[in-house]
C-alpha cells in the first residue's frame, strides 16, 4: 500500500462504508438508539443522518425488542437495514427477532425470503464490567442462519462492513470497542483504508504474521495483543504465525489447519467465554482436519467461564493480555 | 377497493371453517404431527378484514394464522399442502402451520407471541420510505397485547405516522388465562389513548360490524398516514392447540351463541336470503377444502435429502459485486492460504457454516 496513512478512528471508516452502501443502493437504511443524531456513541454513524435524512438513519426509541423486528420486516419488503443494538450485551433483551426470526426466516420460508440485515454492535473490553463488556460471537456462532463477522483492522473494518450490507443472509457485525476509538495510525496491521468504496469477502481468514513455531489464532482486538505478544517471542527466537479469523460463521478453519499442520502448535485466544465457544469449536474443527496426531501441542487462552469484573485489577486477572498471549504460546512449546 | 356483501363474507367464513377442518383431520390421522391451531369460532374478524387490503398492503400473523392467510390472497392448496407437510407446501415443509411466508403477497406469520408487530412495523416503515400508501397489518391476541412489543410498536408508529393497523383477536383466553385475572380494567383498544391514536373495539362474532371498523381504519391509515388499533371480541372454540385438554375450562360448553356462522346465517336469512344459498354457499365450501385435501395427500414428502438446504442463500455472500479489496498479505504467507477467495472454506450444500 502506498499513499498518506487516513489516520482516523476506526468508527470512522465503518460510517464511511455505511455511507458508501447508502449512496450505491437506496435500499438501504440505518436504525438504532443514537445513531442519527449523535452518529452512534462511538461514532460508526457519524454524519449519516445529516447526509442521508430522518427516514434513512432512523433514531429509535429504546425498543431494541421492536426495532430488530422493524429490520425483519423491511428486509421482508426488500430493504437492506444495519440495525445497531448499541452494546452487544443488549442482546438480552432482543434476540427473539434476532435468532427466531432474521436468522430462521430464509429457512423457514424454503428459500423465499432473504434476510439481507446487518445487526452492528459493540463488544468486549473498556472497562464496564459485566453488563457492557461482553463478546458474545460464541452465542451467535451458535444459532444457525447467523453469519458472525469479527474485524481487527480498519481496512476489514470498512471492507468486512461494505460486504455485510451486501450480503443476503444477516449478519452480526461484531465491533469492538476499544478498536472502534483507536485511530489508524496504532494499528500493526491493516491500518491503510483506500478512500473508495471496496468489500472484503466474509468467511474467509487472514494471515497476518507469518511464523514456524505456533499458530495464534485470534479475532478483534486479541489479534492486536497476537501481533504484540509475536514481537516479543520474536526476541526469544520464536516466530509465532498470527491468524486473524475475521469471520465466526462462517468459520475458516481450513486456513487455520493448514497452519497449524507447518508449525505443529495451536493456540486460539478468544476474548469471548472460554465454555462451549469459539476456542472449543476452531480446535474441534481443525482435530477432524488434521486427526488427531498431527499437533504437538494445542491450547485455547479464553475468559474463564466468570462475568466480567469491574475493578482493572479483576479485570486483568481474567483477560488475554499481550503479556498472557505470549506465556500461552511459551507454554506450547515447552 | 371492492366492497363485499354480507353473503360475501360469510362465504368467507365457510370457506375458512371448511379449511381448518380439513386441517383437523390430519391431526386426526397423523400426517400433522405438531402443533396445529385452528381459528374456528374466530372466523369474522378474518373475514371482516376480506377485501379491505391490497397485495401490496403487508399482513403479519401470529400462530393461529390460517383464516388470516386465506384472506390476504395465499393460495389455499399451498398453505393446506404446507401444513400438511409437503414438498408443494407454500415453503416446501421447512415453516409448517406456524410459519407461512408469502413475499408476494407480503404476507408472514410468527409463532412467538408479540413478535408479529415489529415485523408490521418494519413493513409499514418501507410504505413511508418508498412513499406508498398501503398499509401494514399486525394480527395478535389478547395475551399478544400484553407483550412489550404492543407499547414499543404503538410508540413507534405514532411517533413517526406510520399506517400500521393492530387489530387484536381478543378470544378471552391466552392459552389459558382470562384477561380479568392479568390485565387491568378496561378494554384492550382503549390503551391507544396512552400512545395518541385510535382505538376500536367492535363484535368479532360479527363480520359485518369487522368490516365497518376496519375498512375505516385502513381507509384512515392510507390517509393520514397513522396508526390505530382494533380490538375484536370472539370465542374460541377448540383448545389453545389441537391437544389441548383445556382443564381450564368446561371444553363441551355450548358456544353456538357465539359462533360467527350462526349469527351470520340468521342475519342472512332475516334479511330474505333463502336457506337453500346459504346451504349452497356452506357445502360449496366445503367441497372445495375435501377437494383441496384429496389434492394435498397425494402430493410428495419433502426429500430427507434437502434439510440442510436454505440456512444461508445459495450464492457465496454479495461481496463479490464490488471490486475486490487490496488488503495486503504478508510475504512469507503460503499462497491461498492468507487471503482465499471467495466461496472457499467449509460452505457446501448445507450452507455456510
Amino acid at each position: 500500500m502506498t499513499g498518506q496513512l487516513r489516520n482516523r478512528p476506526v468508527s470512522a471508516f465503518i460510517a464511511e462504508a455505511i455511507a458508501h452502501e447508502m449512496e450505491a443502493d437506496e435500499r438501504v437504511v440505518v436504525l438504532g438508539e443514537d445513531v442519527g443524531r449523535m452518529g452512534g456513541v462511538f461514532g460508526a454513524t457519524r454524519g449519516l443522518q445529516r447526509r442521508f435524512g430522518p427516514w434513512r438513519v432512523r433514531d429509535t426509541p429504546i425498543t431494541e425488542m421492536s426495532f430488530t423486528g422493524m429490520a425483519v420486516g423491511l428486509a421482508l419488503d426488500g430493504y437492506r437495514p444495519v440495525a445497531e443494538i448499541m452494546f452487544a450485551d443488549f442482546i438480552g433483551v432482543c434476540l427473539e427477532q434476532v435468532y427466531n426470526a432474521a436468522a430462521k426466516n430464509r429457512y423457514m420460508s424454503g428459500g423465499t425470503v432473504a434476510m439481507p440485515i446487518v445487526f452492528k454492535t459493540a463488544a468486549g473490553i473498556l472497562g464496564s464490567a459485566a453488563q457492557h463488556s461482553q463478546c458474545l460471537w460464541g452465542l451467535f456462532g451458535h444459532l444457525p442462519g447467523l453469519r458472525v463477522v469479527v474485524p481487527s483492522c480498519p481496512y476489514d473494518y470498512k471492507g468486512l462492513m461494505a460486504a455485510s450490507i451486501a450480503c443476503p443472509d444477516p449478519v452480526v457485525f461484531i465491533e469492538h470497542k476499544q478498536l472502534l476509538t483507536r485511530w489508524a495510525r496504532d494499528f500493526r496491521h491493516g491500518a491503510q483504508v483506500p478512500e473508495h468504496r471496496y468489500a472484503e469477502p466474509l468467511g474467509t481468514a487472514a494471515v497476518v504474521r507469518p511464523g514456524a513455531d505456533v499458530t495464534i489464532a485470534t479475532l478483534g482486538l486479541s489479534v492486536s495483543h497476537a501481533l504484540d505478544a509475536a514481537e516479543v517471542l520474536a526476541g526469544e527466537e520464536i516466530t509465532a504465525e498470527v491468524i486473524d479469523l475475521r469471520s465466526v460463521v462462517p468459520l475458516d478453519a481450513g486456513t487455520v489447519a493448514a497452519s497449524a499442520a507447518r508449525t505443529g502448535r495451536l493456540l486460539v485466544v478468544d476474548e469471548d467465554y472460554r465454555s462451549f465457544g469459539l476456542s472449543g469449536e476452531l480446535i474441534t474443527r481443525v482435530l477432524e482436519r488434521l486427526g488427531p496426531g498431527r499437533l504437538a501441542a494445542f491450547a485455547r487462552h479464553a475468559l474463564p467461564d466468570v462475568p466480567v469484573p469491574a475493578a482493572r485489577a479483576l479485570e486483568e486477572a481474567v483477560l488475554p493480555s499481550v503479556s498472557s498471549v505470549a506465556d500461552a504460546a511459551r507454554g506450547l512449546l515447552r | 377497493m371492492s366492497v363485499l356483501t354480507a353473503l360475501d363474507r360469510f362465504a368467507w367464513m365457510t370457506r375458512i371453517r371448511a379449511f381448518e377442518h380439513a386441517c383437523l383431520e390430519g391431526v386426526r390421522s397423523g400426517e400433522i404431527h405438531g402443533e396445529l391451531h385452528t381459528a374456528i369460532g374466530q372466523e369474522a374478524i378474518a373475514a371482516g378484514m376480506a377485501g379491505w387490503l391490497r397485495d401490496t398492503d403487508a399482513l403479519v400473523s401470529t400462530h393461529r394464522n390460517h383464516a388470516h392467510a386465506l384472506i390476504k390472497g395465499v393460495d389455499p392448496r399451498a398453505l393446506l399442502a404446507e401444513i400438511f407437510e409437503r414438498r408443494t407446501g407454500l415453503c416446501g415443509g421447512y415453516g409448517g402451520h406456524m410459519h407461512p411466508f408469502d413475499p408476494r403477497h407480503r404476507f408472514s406469520a410468527s409463532g412467538i407471541v408479540g413478535a408479529s408487530l415489529p415485523v408490521a412495523l418494519g413493513h409499514a416503515y418501507a410504505a413511508r420510505l418508498a412513499g406508498r400508501d398501503d398499509v401494514a397489518v399486525a394480527v395478535t391476541g389478547d395475551g399478544g397485547a400484553n407483550h412489550g412489543t404492543f407499547h414499543e410498536c404503538l410508540t413507534m408508529a405514532s411517533a413517526w405516522g406510520l399506517p400500521l393497523i393492530v387489530v387484536i383477536e381478543n378470544n378471552g383466553l391466552a392459552i389459558s388465562v382470562e384477561p380479568s385475572a392479568v390485565t387491568p380494567p378496561g378494554t384492550l383498544a382503549g390503551r391507544a389513548v396512552g400512545y395518541g391514536v385510535c382505538g376500536v373495539t367492535v363484535d368479532g362474532t360479527d363480520a359485518e360490524a369487522v368490516s365497518g371498523a376496519f375498512g375505516e381504519l385502513v381507509t384512515f391509515a392510507r390517509q393520514s398516514p397513522a396508526p390505530s388499533v382494533l380490538e375484536a371480541t370472539c370465542a374460541r372454540f377448540r383448545g389453545h392447540y389441537e391437544g389441548d385438554v383445556q382443564a381450564y375450562r368446561d371444553p363441551e360448553q355450548d358456544r353456538s351463541g357465539r359462533d360467527p356462522l350462526l349469527i351470520a346465517r340468521h342475519a342472512l336469512a332475516a334479511s330474505g336470503i333463502p336457506d337453500s344459498e346459504l346451504d349452497r354457499v356452506e357445502q360449496a365450501a366445503a367441497a372445495e377444502m375435501q377437494a383441496l385435501l384429496a389434492q394435498v395427500r397425494a402430493d410428495p414428502c419433502p426429500d430427507p435429502a434437502d434439510a440442510r438446504r436454505h440456512v444461508f442463500a445459495a450464492t457465496a455472500p454479495g461481496a463479490q459485486r464490488l471490486a475486490g479489496g487490496t488488503r495486503p498479505v504478508p510475504a512469507a504467507a503460503e499462497p491461498g492460504q492468507a487471503a482465499p477467495g471467495p466461496g472457499r472454506g467449509e460452505s457446501g450444500t448445507g450452507g455456510a457454516r
